[in-house]
Parts: structure tokens; C-alpha cells; sequence
């Protein structure tokens, strides 16, 4: 992509997003917290249903000192990097780690909390360390630091793949299923999670060297202000108190749980202004052949499930129509089920619970199986109408004529019907290929998933900018398309 | 000579309702038969069963040049011997008149695009469409698209040819020029069921006029018998109203 086009790209989504980005501060208005809830035991729910865990404890001990009221508001961890930057909310916990990337566009408070990566795995899988991964597939979530280390030491380890999933307990999942022979992630956080789960187990720390911070928009006052308060914590024994009680025992002497350390430095050679935060050259360059392979993974994705669709569909619409009685009522209820339930429901049974019974579809496969099981429902009931308004003397004249029922549907019925259902049938098309984007939970590398993980990595919103963008470039000209044959059909022959 | 189409004991029901009552019926090879009567008396119902369009009941037999008219592979040999002119022509609007008229000989009696253009052309030329034939139906009159069902018909060289009111959809100027391809075709020896309201032209070209009422045949005989000197009084009454009329 040169320059100029870049340019324009620029501008025309700055026109976009300017009306979403909130420039106000009050220092009266409640401190917004976004957090990844369900992250053990950091931020989760209790039985009751209330946020609690060890950041949500720190958080409201920081808003008490500052006396501010603090609101805590559920946002999947690779969306706390666009929602920081963007000003949504002032401050993201969800065991976050500094990283000298995040430091060019964030600011954190000094680190509260020593973290390694751990390997997690089910007992007697015959894993035991790092080393039985060659070849083998592994779980990381998306955009996470065991992401980012995964992708580095991909090679050293000989993985053969590293699938990204939203969360631990999809990924957890996939692990105990065998899909996936071991899960990459946060120490604490594992032993946690696997501490009354006998048949799981960490069977190696992987020292990255993590540390825990606030992370929150770069240089904004409250940074200081948190940092200040942190110290006091510390001073307290506060924070080594919210330790023993997360994790059963007081925290080492050397770690930063209990010493105060000084606040990492924000890269202060980088003012970011709006641009540089959404429409990032460098990091859309960066992240540009990711997005691409993304692309190829939706087009590929969507490709199949739209001719796959439409082979089910016609014939569905057809049992529906013509078959014998007992035919007719599995067509229609087949049509009737897969039209009532939500893709991504659909999506989570295929990939999460048919293995149980034995069928294990790759994210694919599972995708692909699901987009074309709804979209053949969906297109049958729209090529049941397109033959269902082909007038009746058009099927007796043919018959009449002595024309089979193949070549009466082949030659008169479904010409005049492809007419009715074009346009019913693109918009069909364009839903699934925007209903791939949900399959990025079931680990599938689609341009969507590519994004988050881009950004997340990068530390950038660019990639998610620019993979909507792609989306409008090939969606926008369809949906014309679609538009124009609508007014000419409304004009029609007919 | 063996009747070309026989019905014997014919009844057909939908659902409860009784729309044909043990119909028998020949009509011989080269007989022109007009069939006349009030709406709902049963004359489309009668001529759809001959090629199947309606199923009629177990209890009757319909025979067309000695098959049996049925569900099953011979079906498809009575349509091919059976024509069918509609009411309201069915052209297929999205293929042109040549390739209306060229579709069946191709698709159902297996003849190459050539031999069948060759007849589509011949039969365009003889009901007087050729100059339209590359037209599309809808850029066609309504007396123009009924001589091209016709000549659709015509196509397949089919032994009988069934009309169902071939001018009852026509705006009046129309239908002469329908009725003169229908008298034509009446002298080359086809075979010919007709129903219609045009009772002048059921007396020029009918060899024998059948009367219908409440789905049976009241009354059938030469048009002189039926027009003139009608016996059943329910043949006098409706013939009094339409003739009046
Ligand atoms: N598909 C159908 N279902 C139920 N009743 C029908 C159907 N077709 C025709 N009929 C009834 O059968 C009777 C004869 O119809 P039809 O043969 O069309 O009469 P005609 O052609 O003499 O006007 C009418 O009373 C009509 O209402
Ligand atoms: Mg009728």
C-alpha cells in the first residue's frame, strides 16, 4: 500500500470514528474499571453473581483512598487495549503484564504482583514439560503474554500450532477434549484454577518474568494518583494482606506485592494522538500480512459454507416441496431448528461438546459445518418462496409438454426462481461471511481473531480499524449490488 | 376405427365435492369435439384428467391411444401424444418464443437443436409469429403469445390436442386471429377436445358438440342437433342465456 492511499485511508476513518471518542474527563465522575471477568482469581463472580477477586480488592482499596467511586465493567481481555486508548474506561486490570510494546502507548502504576507463564496440561497425557510439545498443538489466549510467548519460541519448541482461544475456559476445555495438548498461560492464575481439579495439573513454569500493573491512558493524571496509592497499600501490608487471602499465604519479602518499585517510564518520545492510536501506520504495516491471512481464512470459511449452503438448501427447499410426506416433515424441521438457534450456540455444541460423543471437528471443520448448516436453512426457505411465487401454469405447461420433473425444474422452474431468490440470496451470502467472525471462538484464525490478537500484541486498535475497514471493502460493494438488483427486479419484466 | 381417447366411467372428486360424474366418452382419431356448458359445469376438470394434469378416481379409466392414463413411466408417452392450449398460454417468460417452442422436442423427445429449430421455425411460420421470434412473451399481445402456445403445442406432433377456453383471456380483436390457427389446424386432421364460449365458431369446425352440466355430459350430438334442435331443456336454457347475451 504507498502513501497517498494510505492518506485517505486515514481520513476516511477518522470521519468514522471521531463521533465514539470521548474526550471529557471530570475528576468527580467514577473511576471506570474494564476487567476480563472470569480471570481466576483476579476478577471473577462469586455464586452471588458480585465482581470479586484479588485486582477487583486492589482497585477498590485505590478508589477508596482517592475517594472515588469505582465501576467495574466485563470486557474480554483483548478489548482492554482499544478500550483504554479509546478512554472508555481509566483503568484495566486483568493480570496485565508491563511490556516495553504496551509502554509505547500506555502507562502503567508500578507492579503489584511477580508473574510467570506456566504449562497446563491433563495428568498422564504424557506431558511433562515444554519439551513433549513437538508437533503438538497448544492453547494460549488470544493476545496474551503466553501468546506472545508462544508465537516467539514457536520454532524452539517445534509446535505444530498455537490456537487462540477467548479465554480459559474455552481453552480449558479444549485441553481436557485432547484437542489441544497443553495451555500456556498465567501461573497464578492455573494454579488457581487447577487446585480442585485433581486430573488437571501446571507441570511447568515458563519464567517470563511478568509483572502485574494498572494499565491505564497514557500519561493521564491518574496514573500518578493510582501509582501513589499503591505505594501507600504497600506500606500498609494492604496489598500482601489481599495475597494471603487470594492465594492462602503472605507474599515473599522481594516481590513486588510488598516492595515499593518505581513506576515503569512511559515512552515519553511518543505523543499519541488520535491518529497515531487508530490509524497507526507502523503498526498497520506490521500487522498488515496477519490481517491477510485472516482475510484468506474468512474468504476460504465463507466460500465453502456459501456453496455448501446452497447445495443444502436446494435440496432441503426441494424435500420440502416434492418429497414423500415422512421427507417433508425432516425438511422442514430441519429448516424450523436451524433457523431458531444462534449461530454461535450452534458454533460452541459442534466445537465444545460433539467430541464428547465422539465427533472432533479442527476450528475449521467446525466452523465450516456450522456456518453451512444454518445457511442451507436459511437458503431453503428463501429458494422455497422464489419456487413457491413461480406461477402454477408454468409447472402444468411443462408437465403438459411431457417434460420430466428434472428437466421442469432444471429448465423452466428454478431459471424463473433464481431470479426471485438473487437478491434474498446475496444478503444471505453477506450474513455469513459476517457470521464467520463469530468463529473466533472456537479458535479459528479468521480476520477477526487476527485483529484482536494484532492488536493486542501490538498494543494498537489499528489492526481492528483496519480489519473493519477490509470488511467493508468487500461486504459494501455486495450489499449495492444487491440494492440495485432489487429496484431493477421491483421494475422487472414481470 | 378405435377411439383415439376413451374415458370410461370417469368421476373425479376434490376432497367431498364430486366435479366429474361417470363420464364415458370416445373421441376418434381426426374428430374435432367442442365441449360447451356453464362455468363450473366441469370441462377443464374433464380435459386435465386426460393428460393427468388432475388425477381422477380408481373407479374410471381414462385410454389414450390404447395407454392407460396413470402415474408411472407411460405418462410421459400420453403427453407427448396429448397436446394442451391454456387459458391464460403459460409461455415461459424467460426463454424467447423460438426457444419456447424448441425446449420439449429437445428435452422430451431427445431431437438435436437443429431438427428442432427447423420444426419451431416451420410452426412459427404457420400460426404467423416468425418475425417475433427472437421477442421475449412479454413483448407480445396476448393473441400472438396463444398462437405461440399453440405452435409450442403443435411442436411435440402430438395425436390430440386439448384447448381449455384458447380465447376466454383475449382482448375481443384477438381472438379471430386465434380461432383462425384453431380452424386451420382443425382440417389437418388432428385430433381435437375444445372447450369454449364461442358457440359460432363450436358450430363451424365441431364434428360433435358435448353439453356439460354439474360434472356430467348432458347432451352431445352434431352442432346442427345441439344448436338447433336441442332436447334436454338444460341444453335450451343455457343456450338461450349465451346465445341472448
Ligand atoms: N383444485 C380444485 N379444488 C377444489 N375444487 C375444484 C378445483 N378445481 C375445480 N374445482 C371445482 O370443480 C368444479 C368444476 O371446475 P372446472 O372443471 O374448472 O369447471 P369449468 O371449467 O367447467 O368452469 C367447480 O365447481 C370448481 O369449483
Ligand atoms: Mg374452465
Amino acid at each position: 500500500m504507498n502513501k497517498s492511499s494510505l492518506v485517505v485511508f486515514k481520513v476516511i476513518l477518522l470521519c468514522f470514528i471521531w463521533p465514539f471518542i470521548s474526550l471529557a474527563q471530570n475528576t468527580e465522575s467514577p473511576i471506570i474499571v474494564g476487567a476480563n471477568i472470569g480471570n481466576v482469581p483476579w476478577e471473577f463472580q462469586d455464586t452471588t453473581g458480585k465482581f470479586v477477586g484479588f485486582e477487583i480488592d486492589l482497585v477498590n482499596e485505590i478508589g477508596l483512598l482517592l475517594d472515588r467511586k469505582i465501576e467495574i465493567i466485563n470486557i474480554p481481555f483483548n478489548g482492554l487495549f482499544a478500550a483504554v486508548q479509546s478512554g472508555r474506561v481509566d483503568i484495566a486490570i486483568s493480570s496485565i503484564g508491563i511490556t516495553e510494546k504496551r509502554l509505547e502507548s500506555m502507562s502503567f502504576t508500578q507492579p503489584y504482583y511477580d508473574s510467570d507463564q506456566s504449562l497446563t496440561t491433563v495428568k498422564g497425557n504424557g506431558i511433562e514439560s515444554l519439551n513433549d510439545l513437538r508437533n503438538q498443538i497448544i492453547a494460549v489466549d488470544t493476545g496474551s503474554t503466553g501468546d506472545i510467548w508462544a508465537t516467539e519460541n514457536k520454532q524452539k519448541y517445534s509446535f505444530a500450532e498455537i490456537r487462540r482461544y477467548e479465554g480459559l475456559a474455552p481453552a480449558m476445555l479444549d485441553v481436557v477434549i485432547g484437542r489441544v495438548k497443553g495451555y500456556i498461560s498465567d501461573i497464578p492464575a492455573l494454579l488457581y484454577y487447577t487446585k480442585d481439579k485433581p486430573n488437571l495439573v501446571v507441570v511447568e513454569r515458563i519464567p517470563t518474568g511478568g509483572r502485574y500493573s494498572l494499565m491505564m491512558g497514557k500519561n493521564k493524571p491518574l496514573v500518578s494518583q493510582a501509582n501513589k496509592a499503591i505505594t501507600s497499600l504497600k506500606l500498609a501490608g494492604v496489598i500482601n494482606d489481599l495475597h494471603a487471602k487470594w492465594f492462602g499465604a503472605l507474599a515473599e519479602d522481594t516481590t513486588s506485592t510488598v516492595r515499593v518499585v518505581p513506576m515503569p517510564a512511559t515512552d515519553e518520545g511518543l505523543i499519541l494522538d488520535f491518529v497515531d492510536t487508530f490509524l497507526n501506520t507502523d503498526v498497520f504495516m506490521q500487522t498488515y500480512p496477519m490481517l491477510i491471512a485472516g482475510l484468506v481464512v474468512t474468504i476460504q470459511l465463507g466460500f465453502i459454507a456459501i456453496i455448501a449452503g446452497l447445495i443444502f438448501g436446494l435440496l432441503f427447499a426441494l424435500s420440502k416441496l416434492y418429497g414423500h410426506k415422512a421427507i417433508q416433515v425432516a425438511a422442514k424441521a430441519y429448516i424450523d431448528i436451524f433457523r431458531s438457534i444462534p449461530l454461535l450456540v450452534l458454533l460452541i455444541i459442534i466445537f465444545y461438546a460433539l467430541p464428547f460423543v465422539g465427533l472432533s471437528f479442527s476450528p475449521f471443520n467446525a466452523a465450516a459445518v456450522a456456518l453451512t448448516l444454518v445457511s442451507g436453512a436459511y437458503t431453503a426457505e428463501i429458494f422455497r418462496a422464489g419456487i413457491e411465487a413461480v406461477p402454477q401454469g408454468q409447472f402444468e405447461a411443462s408437465e403438459a409438454l411431457g417434460l420430466s420433473y428434472k428437466n421442469t425444474m432444471v429448465e423452466i422452474i428454478l431459471p424463473q426462481a433464481i431470479k426471485i431468490v438473487i437478491p434474498p440470496l446475496t444478503n444471505n451470502c453477506i450474513n455469513v461471511i459476517k457470521d464467520t467472525a463469530l468463529a473466533s471462538v472456537v479458535a479459528m484464525p479468521d480476520l477477526l481473531k487476527q485483529a484482536t490478537q494484532a492488536q493486542a500484541v501490538a498494543a494498537n486498535p489499528t489492526p481492528l480499524i483496519a480489519a473493519a475497514v477490509i470488511y467493508l471493502m468487500f461486504l459494501l460493494p455486495l450489499v449495492l449490488w444487491v440494492s440495485r438488483l432489487e429496484v431493477k427486479f421491483r421494475r422487472g419484466s414481470r | 376405427m378405435t377411439a383415439l381417447i376413451k374415458l370410461e366411467n370417469v368421476t373425479k372428486h376434490y376432497g367431498t365435492f364430486q366435479a366429474l360424474s361417470k363420464i364415458n366418452l370416445d373421441v376418434k382419431e381426426g374428430e374435432v369435439v367442442c365441449v360447451i356448458g356453464p362455468s363450473g359445469s366441469g370441462k377443464s376438470t374433464l380435459i386435465r384428467c386426460i393428460n393427468l394434469l388432475e388425477e381422477y378416481d380408481l373407479s374410471g379409466k381414462i385410454i389414450v391411444d390404447q395407454i392407460l392414463v396413470q402415474k408411472g413411466k407411460n405418462l410421459k408417452n400420453v403427453r407427448a401424444q396429448v397436446g394442451m392450449v391454456f387459458q391464460s398460454f403459460n409461455l415461459f417468460p424467460h426463454l424467447t418464443i423460438l426457444k419456447n417452442v424448441m425446449l420439449a422436442p429437445i428435452k422430451a423427445k431427445g431431437l438435436s437443436a437443429q431438427v428442432a429449430e427447423k420444426i419451431a421455425v416451420d410452426l412459427l411460420n404457420k400460426v404467423g409469429i416468425l418475425e417475433q421470434a427472437e421477442k421475449y412473451p412479454a413483448q407480445l399481445s396476448g393473441g400472438q403469445q396463444q398462437r405461440v402456445a399453440i405452435a409450442r403445442a403443435l411442436a411435440m406432433e402430438p395425436k390430440a390436442l386439448l384447448f381449455d377456453e384458447p380465447t376466454s383471456a383475449l382482448d375481443p380483436e384477438m381472438v379471430g386471429e386465434v380461432l383462425d390457427v384453431i380452424k386451420n389446424l382443425a382440417t389437418t386432421g388432428v385430433t381435437m377436445i375444445v372447450v369454449t364460449h364461442e358457440m359460432g365458431f363450436a358450430k363451424q369446425v365441431a364434428d360433435r358438440v358435448i353439453f356439460m352440466d354439474a360434472g356430467q355430459i348432458v347432451e352431445q350430438g352434431s352442432p346442427i342437433e345441439i344448436f338447433n334442435t336441442p332436447k334436454e331443456v338444460r341444453t335450451q336454457n343455457f343456450l338461450k342465456a349465451v346465445l341472448n347475451h
